[in-house]
């Protein structure tokens, strides 16, 4: 036995060391866990030649070491007369293995990260090198619809917890082989995997290495999800906004590689980052495209009337009610009055609290159990609003006015950058409450200036408005036919997307 | 560190916003007052003038449009000239604060918040404008497109809101004080291009196309400006008639406050206030960004940003003193910023020009040098 | 320390928004002002100043909430002072909650109110911000406080029933549509007078409990004019005058007339007057102007009690109607002249005409235009029967 020496040296050398040695180490980094199996076989059957595979029970597929101990020691004996023929462990693999992955690995470290990411770790006496089989095999959850991006026509597979499946849930929709996957690992006890997609003639120029520096910038014990990886790569890091999409949906993420875009894949994790982002994006929904452009332009309408609402509504509520009371139409102010005659609060006041029951209702509603979930937030709903203005709590238009902003902020389409807008709902409503009309705008136009001034990997977030973008404005607003959309952002590096006289003729002989 | 990059269409949203919040009322109460129901064409005629002079502020920088004024007037004639013209610029934009802040403190004091306290506008106008001002000139320059989105909603708004009582017998008869009395007044409008012409004189270098397009560029924006604030002018003189605009300190307001959609809305000035508040910010960025990037060249320094604060302090004191009395509001609207404003901006691109013309060959000397060494 | 330095600085503007909330003002602590009237005093010099409040949980009902009502939609109070502002901050000594005009309807004034002098009235209300420009305003000959607390018609509030009243007028048409903003632009105007409108208190209403006593409730009718000179009023205009000189100030969409028929005095005839057009047109001679008006409309029966078939009446019809209208016009510029008020406009259309000459006119318009010489001339043309036939035998 060697002296205990510093695992670094340990694993970087393999070449010397008896089996004996070599299992002796692995089995000091791994320790006495009661998952690592080891199992030992005579290679071709020959005693001389003792081997040993390690693997993690229930990371590794038993039948591929099952079929890798069959070439190993079953045809090894029928084919192999002189185990000593095959020294080094690339001969073994071409000549004798059949597993469909197999590869050669020179250090033990490499070799332990690979136990632990569940393939087999070969060792044979003799045998230089070792032998890594790739049996990964464990429970993963089925391809099924992502929970908080429903559609109403659309695929409807979404990602799941496994890398390898979501990067191939993006490769069926691309078949360009100009299509890349970059590998990385990140975290230095959790190793994860993250992989960053691109197509290659399409992406912007410098984007990628611009990620990729980011991403090795990240020092840090584990990534557990992306959610980690975007806050340390992000733009504006004290800012509300997101300037990265996160989504859980293939087509998305295929059509932002489209447009030039990278995606960012974290394994254990079905969310994947996509960068450059604009916020406008997250306002639109992958309906809006595959129904036909009436209905998609209508309701994205309907999204933006939404959006605006989500923000502005109880902020102008507050502020009409508590300043500028010559605004409201004279009848709509005396029905207004009469609601209020009885409340005790201020205006403000019953604002902010009625959004924090809100806030609560819709965080009670996500973190209770599912079979009591709907009933208690349907009940809780029904007796804050009823019962309250009953009660004389609130004035019954106040309970108007924060449910149709709760409805109007569930319409955007993604839930994280609703959750940016509340944020900024607050502090305009508190300015509109003290300062009225000065605070109102001035605080509109501070959060405009803020928008205004972040970028997203280098593209301003508020393009194509602010700076003006004459092409891309065929899909802002409204979504223009697909026939029309031929264009690509201007920061992809081939911009024409679509040959000439797309739009559909009905050929003469069938014209009435 | 990447080049502040403003596109052609930034330049001129830049020139309505900063022209727009006061020219639409503070100016046409003026003018008013002055020749009546033709205000509009006061207008028109300041527009003409405007240009022209838009036209030679650009002239004076079309051998060098990577230079503003101030680095121009360092090649001409030596630093101290230089100091001297951002002296004079400072000058400008620290007068130019007090109609910018009667237009904010009015708006929204006297017809919105009679109870605040005058120091409480000057501070959030100066803290939200130096907000803008550490953003830096891009980001000004993309809220300015957001600003004159805006100011078009405004101008539907108030078409929509007024044409019920749109009277065309009031903007009769035509020219009825003559010819030359209507040019007079329009000197006053020129005292709102006079902060155009500033603009061009520190912006016009960032400006992208300013070398291939700066002649059209600098007409287009004042003529753009000119469009829109002469529908206010024929609005409020057929609207209202002239002798009511003259009345008020702020006319725009007054037409807005008839403003109304049939019978439910009868009062939406708060939604043009919201939407015109923009651009008066915008107004107020600006003299922030104009005063410390001269007072900056003045004392040598790299980054503006710096000055910032310092500028915010004595614009305030500045701007509080002339608010805080309407009458001497007034008068200072009146008689003594056309005073300062006039001969400073007409002068200033003229000297420039003649300068650039009479020292020719210095100037190709050193932008050769300069060309050299690039 | 630069990290607690930003942190410091970027606290102060969060300290703008904790002062203490400059004019904030719930809207329940409102007392929300629906009709306002104005009155002399008992001192000489002074106002009298009578205000209709309005009770929003009355109004408007049970929302569901316990609301505080006590049935009674309106409270009306009154206060004297030396000026009008003085007046309201009187108001203050026993209305509970702050006295706000935004929301008002309607400015009534008394006559001799109006005989004083309404600069003062004028100025009130256009230098405040809170009042809105299109409130009605208008003369009364009643006293105004109970004009005021008069509920009329199917509204719960006064001051709500006679504001639609007003909008009513392009078809009732029968007093002038005078609001806040035509008003300070007549009493602004070098050249053109004021002309407000005329509430009266009549005895229309039937009550329900006592259907037999007819006019036992009183009710606020809207008809007649006054007419101004610069801020002081000078009379009355009759109804005939009233509708003469509505032709020149507005447009309505229709009017009637109640014509004799040609074949005897004791029948009538009524027709509705649509597409009301008139034209002013000046002219100058020997420094005297003169005014040539000219009306164009379309007429259709509505009622014929002739009993003749209409087409057998329809051309003298059409001459009576215009002798009618007519002479409406000549009596309301009449009266004008006799009031030396030109109410009428006609100053404008003569400025607009002749700028130059009005430099010397215009000093004096009033005198001048007493002198001038109007010619009226009337177009109609019944084109319409309505429901029934236009034809030989149907009457």
């Amino acid at each position: 036995m060697i002296g205990v020496t510093s695992m670094q040296e340990m694993t970087q050398e393999v070449i010397r060391l008896t089996l004996s040695d070599k299992t002796a180490s692995i089995e000091e980094i791994l320790g006495d866990s009661i998952d690592v199996q080891r199992r030992d076989f005579m290679f071709c059957g020959n005693p001389d030649y003792p081997g040993c595979c390690y693997s993690i029970d229930g990371l590794a597929d038993a039948a591929v070491i099952d079929a890798a101990l069959k070439a190993l020691v079953v045809s090894g004996t029928e084919l192999v007369d002189e185990p000593a023929l095959l020294a080094t462990a690339e001969e073994i693999l071409s000549c004798l293995m059949f597993n469909a992955a197999v590869r050669a690995c020179s250090t033990l470290a490499a070799g332990i990260e690979r136990i632990l990411s569940g393939d087999t770790l070969v060792l044979i006496e003799g045998v230089e090198q070792t032998l890594l089989i790739s049996s990964k095999g464990w429970k993963d959850r089925s391809v099924e619809e992502p929970a908080s991006e429903n559609n109403t026509r659309g695929p409807r597979d979404g990602f799941t917890e496994s890398i390898r499946t979501n990067t191939a849930l993006v490769r069926r929709r691309i078949k360009d082989p100009m299509l890349r996957m970059e590998g990385m690992v990140i975290g230095t006890r959790s190793k994860t995997d993250v992989n960053i997609a691109y197509i290659q003639d399409l992406v912007k120029v410098g984007l990628v290495d611009e990620v990729k520096q980011r991403l090795s910038r990240i020092k840090i014990d584990a990534i557990l999800e992306s959610g980690y990886i975007e806050e340390m790569i992000e733009d504006a890091p004290f800012s509300p906004f997101n300037t990265l999409q996160s989504t859980e949906r293939p087509d998305k993420v295929a059509s932002a590689l489209l447009e030039g875009r990278v995606a960012i894949f974290t394994d254990n994790t079905p969310v994947v980052l996509i960068a450059p982002t604009y916020f406008w994006q997250f306002i639109q929904a992958p309906d809006d495209y595959y129904n036909r452009y009436w209905v998609g332009t209508f309701f994205r309408m309907v999204r933006y009337i939404a959006f605006l609402i989500s923000l502005t509504l109880p902020s102008i509520y507050v502020m009409l009610v508590s300043f500028h009371h010559e605004m409201i139409p004279t009848s709509l102010a005396l029905t207004i009055a009469s609601g209020r005659e009885v409340v005790p609060f201020p205006v403000l006041l019953e604002a902010v609290l009625m959004e924090l029951a809100f806030e609560l209702m819709r965080e009670a509603g996500l973190r209770m159990p599912k079979p009591i979930g709907q009933a208690v937030s349907i009940v809780g709903s029904l007796i804050i609003g009823q019962a309250a203005v009953q009660a004389g709590l609130v004035s019954p238009f106040m309970v108007i006015v924060i449910a149709i902003t709760g409805i109007s902020s569930f319409a955007i389409p993604s839930y994280s950058s609703s959750l940016a807008l509340r944020i900024f709902r607050f502090p305009l409503l508190i300015a509109s409450g003290t300062l009225g009309l000065l605070g109102f705008s001035g605080m509109f136009f501070i959060l405009l200036l803020h928008a205004l001034s972040i970028r997203s990997f280098g593209e301003p977030y508020l393009a194509p408005v602010s700076p003006f973008q004459q092409e891309a404005q065929r899909d802002m607003i409204v979504r223009m036919p697909m026939w029309m959309l031929d264009a690509r952002p201007d920061f992809a590096q081939d911009t024409k997307r679509m040959g000439e006289h797309q739009k559909p003729q009905v050929p003469k002989e069938q014209k009435p | 560190m990447r080049k502040i990059q403003i596109t052609n269409g930034m330049f001129v949203a830049m020139v309505v916003n900063l022209i727009f919040a006061k020219a639409i009322g503070v100016t046409q109460g003026v003018l008013a007052r002055s020749i009546g129901q033709d205000m509009w064409v006061a207008t028109l005629l300041g527009t003409l003038q405007g240009a022209a002079m838009m036209y030679i502020a650009y002239l004076a920088i079309r051998r060098t449009p990577h230079l503003n004024y101030i680095e121009l007037g360092d090649l001409l004639l030596g630093k101290w000239f230089g100091k001297l013209i951002a002296l004079l610029i400072f000058v400008f934009y620290l007068a130019a604060f007090g109609p910018v802040m009667i237009t904010f403190v009015y708006h929204l004091k006297d017809y919105f918040l009679p109870e605040a306290p005058y120091w409480l506008f000057t501070s959030s106008a100066l803290i939200i404008g130096s907000i803008g001002c550490f953003y830096g000139l891009e980001v000004m320059a993309r809220i300015a497109l957001i600003g004159s989105l805006f100011i078009f909603l405004l101008n539907t708004l108030i078409i929509i809101g007024s044409m019920k009582e749109f009277d065309i017998r009031n903007l009769l008869p035509l020219l009825e004080h003559g010819f030359p009395l209507t040019a007079a007044a329009s000197l006053h409008f020129d005292a709102d291009w006079a902060l155009a012409i500033m603009l061009a004189a520190l912006i016009l270098p960032f400006v992208n196309g300013a070398a291939a397009y700066g002649r059209k560029l600098s007409v287009v924006s004042i003529l753009a400006s000119g469009m829109v604030i002469v529908i206010w002018a024929i609005l409020e003189g057929a609207v209202l008639s002239a002798e009511v605009t003259s009345q008020y300190t702020i006319s725009c307001m007054k037409l807005a406050r008839n403003a109304h959609i049939g019978n439910f809305l009868q009062r939406y000035e708060m939604i043009m206030i919201a939407l015109y508040s923009f651009s008066i910010l915008f107004e107020v960025m600006f003299c922030i960004y104009g005063t410390s990037v001269s007072i900056s060249k003045i004392f040598g320094l790299k980054s503006h940003k710096v000055m910032i604060a310092p500028v915010c302090i004595v614009l305030g004191l500045f701007g509080t003193w002339v608010v805080r009395d309407h009458f001497r509001a007034i008068t200072y609207l009146e008689n003594d910023w056309p005073r300062i404003a006039l001969p400073i901006a007409f002068s200033l691109p003229l000297l420039m020009l003649g300068l650039r013309m009479l020292m020719r060959k210095k100037l190709n000397q050193a932008v050769q040098s300069q060309h050299g060494e690039s | 320390m630069k990290r607690w330095l930003c942190l410091f600085i970027s606290f102060i503007p969060l300290l703008l928004l904790t002062t203490s909330c400059y004019g904030l003002q719930q809207i329940n602590e409102l007392a929300i002002v629906t009709a306002v009237g104005l009155d002399v005093g008992k001192a000489p010099g002074s106002v009298k100043l009578s205000v209709q409040i309005i009770r929003p949980a009355d109004a408007r009902g049970q929302t569901g909430a316990p609301a505080g009502g006590t049935g009674q939609p309106i409270y009306s109070v009154s206060a004297e002072g030396d000026s009008i502002f003085d007046a309201i901050r009187n108001l203050g000594h026993f209305t509970s909650r702050r006295v706000y005009w935004a929301h008002n309807f309607l400015i009534v004034m008394h006559e001799s109110y109006a005989r004083r002098g309404i600069a003062d009235m004028i100025d009130f209300f256009t230098r405040n911000h809170e009042l809105r420009m299109n409130t009605w305003v208008a003369v009364t000959p009643d006293a105004p406080d109970e004009v005021i607390s008069t509920i009329t018609g199917l509204e719960v509030v006064p001051g709500q029933a006679v504001d639609r009243l007003f909008r009513n007028i392009q078809i009732v048409g029968l007093a002038p549509a005078s609001d806040m903003r035509s008003l300070e632009e007549a009493f602004l105007s070098p050249s053109v007078q004021p002309v407000l409108a005329e509430l009266k208190l009549v005895k229309r209403g039937i009550s329900n409990k006592k259907p037999e006593e007819h006019g036992s409730i009183k009710q606020v009718e809207l008809a007649g004019a006054a007419a101004f000179n610069k801020d002081k009023m000078v009379g009355w205009l009759s109804s005939i005058e009233t509708k003469g000189a509505m032709y020149f100030l507005q447009k309505l969409k229709s009017g009637i007339e109640v014509v004799s028929c040609p074949q005897s005095k004791d029948q009538i005839v009524t027709l509705e007057l649509k597409d009301i057009r008139l034209k002013v047109t000046p002219s100058y001679a020997n420094q005297v102007p003169s005014f040539d008006i000219r009306m164009k409309l379309q007429a259709d029966v509505v009622e014929n009690d002739c009993g003749a078939p209409i087409t057998e009446i329809r051309e003298a019809t059409e001459r009576t109607l215009k002798e009618k209208l007519a002479l409406h016009i000549e009596k309301a510029v009449a009266r004008a002249q006799h009031y030396h008020s030109d109410f009428l406009k006609l100053a404008d259309v003569f400025r607009n005409k002749f700028p130059v000459e009005w430099q010397t006119l215009g000093t004096d318009w009033n005198a001048v235009f007493v002198q001038a010489e109007t010619t009226v001339e009337v177009e109609a043309t019944i084109e319409s029967t309505v429901l029934k036939a236009a034809k030989q035998e149907v009457k």
